[in-house]
């Protein structure tokens, strides 16, 4: 009897699934973003909302590259329904914050997945993970330095206006 | 009814007593012969009646006193077939699709293990 499901597919059904878990996942992060763009720009936080655009806009790509990924390797990929996207927020750096959590989450659930792959041996899909890996070694890096702004700089006085100018300036180094 | 010509091409992939699904390597599809049908089915399809069928709350349809009968309708977008069942064949058929994919998931691991015998 031939394996008539590998022929179709190069992935399982659970990782399947597992990816267009993580395409909602990406899909979610990119309208949380654009959320926390609309705040910084009606608060005045300019730089922060031109850094949650972009950050919105890389999430969005995130997305599709899964989406696609998923539709080269003959499974079914799912576009998402999005709701329960929070529109305002109590301060500053509690739009930060969040953005650190949203992160976190991220990496675990590809970690999740790679771990997923690993039992499998779906050494195909962990080839592909590996760029999202090292993706969120960088957003990791720029939501915690945004975050320590706030540390290193402080609230009082003029302090929000310069965190808010040098949250564009953060860049993850190339060379790492 | 399944007849001698098309068995002759057909293997069996799992059979419980309420009905029996064949796989057809030549044509790359697969025969369901369940509640007194026979239909054929491809990849896409298969996957949809198995999510169908899963999808179906069975403890919440056995708790539930309200008085619609039992019926559940299995409609498949883009499918050609489309099952009434009851509780009890709900039921039948979902263990007659994870034995089935079970059964897939196990030929998988032969080949997988066979290839690399090969190389």
């Amino acid at each position: 009897m031939k394996d008539l499901m590998r022929i179709k597919s190069l992935i399982s059904n659970e990782i399947e699934t597992l990816l267009n878990q993580q395409v909602k996942k990406e899909a979610h992060s990119s309208a949380i973003y654009l959320s926390m763009a609309s705040w910084c720009n009606r608060n005045g936080y300019d730089f922060s909302s031109e850094y949650f655009f972009k950050q919105a806009e890389e999430e969005r790509l995130h997305q599709l590259k899964i989406y696609k990924y998923i539709l080269d390797m003959g499974g079914m990929s799912v576009s998402p329904e999005i709701t329960n996207i929070k529109l305002e927020y109590n301060s500053f750096r509690e739009v930060f914050e969040e953005a650190l959590d949203q992160e976190i989450s991220v990496t675990q659930s590809i970690k999740n997945i790679y771990a997923r792959c690993l039992k499998e041996q779906d050494f195909v899909t962990m080839e592909f993970l590996n760029w999202f890996l090292k993706e969120q070694r960088e957003e990791e890096y720029k939501a915690r330095r945004a975050l320590e702004l706030f540390e290193v700089i402080g609230e009082e006085g003029t302090g929000r206006w310069q965190i808010d100018k040098h949250v564009g300036e953060i860049k993850y180094p190339p060379q790492a | 009814m399944i007849d001698t010509v098309q068995t002759a091409s057909l293997t069996e992939v799992f059979s419980t007593k309420a009905g029996t699904i064949f796989q057809s390597d030549a044509e790359r599809c697969w025969y369901v012969d369940f509640a007194g049908k026979f239909a054929r089915f491809d990849y896409r399809c298969l996957l949809k009646l198995r999510k169908a069928v899963y999808h179906v709350n069975i403890e919440q349809k056995l708790l539930s006193s309200d008085k619609s009968p039992d019926v559940e309708i299995i409609f498949i977008c883009a499918c050609d077939h489309c099952y009434i069942l009851t509780l009890i064949q709900i039921i039948a058929f979902k263990e007659l699709l994870e034995g089935t994919f079970v059964m897939f998931e196990l030929n998988h691991i032969l080949h997988d293990r066979l290839g690399y015998f090969a190389a």
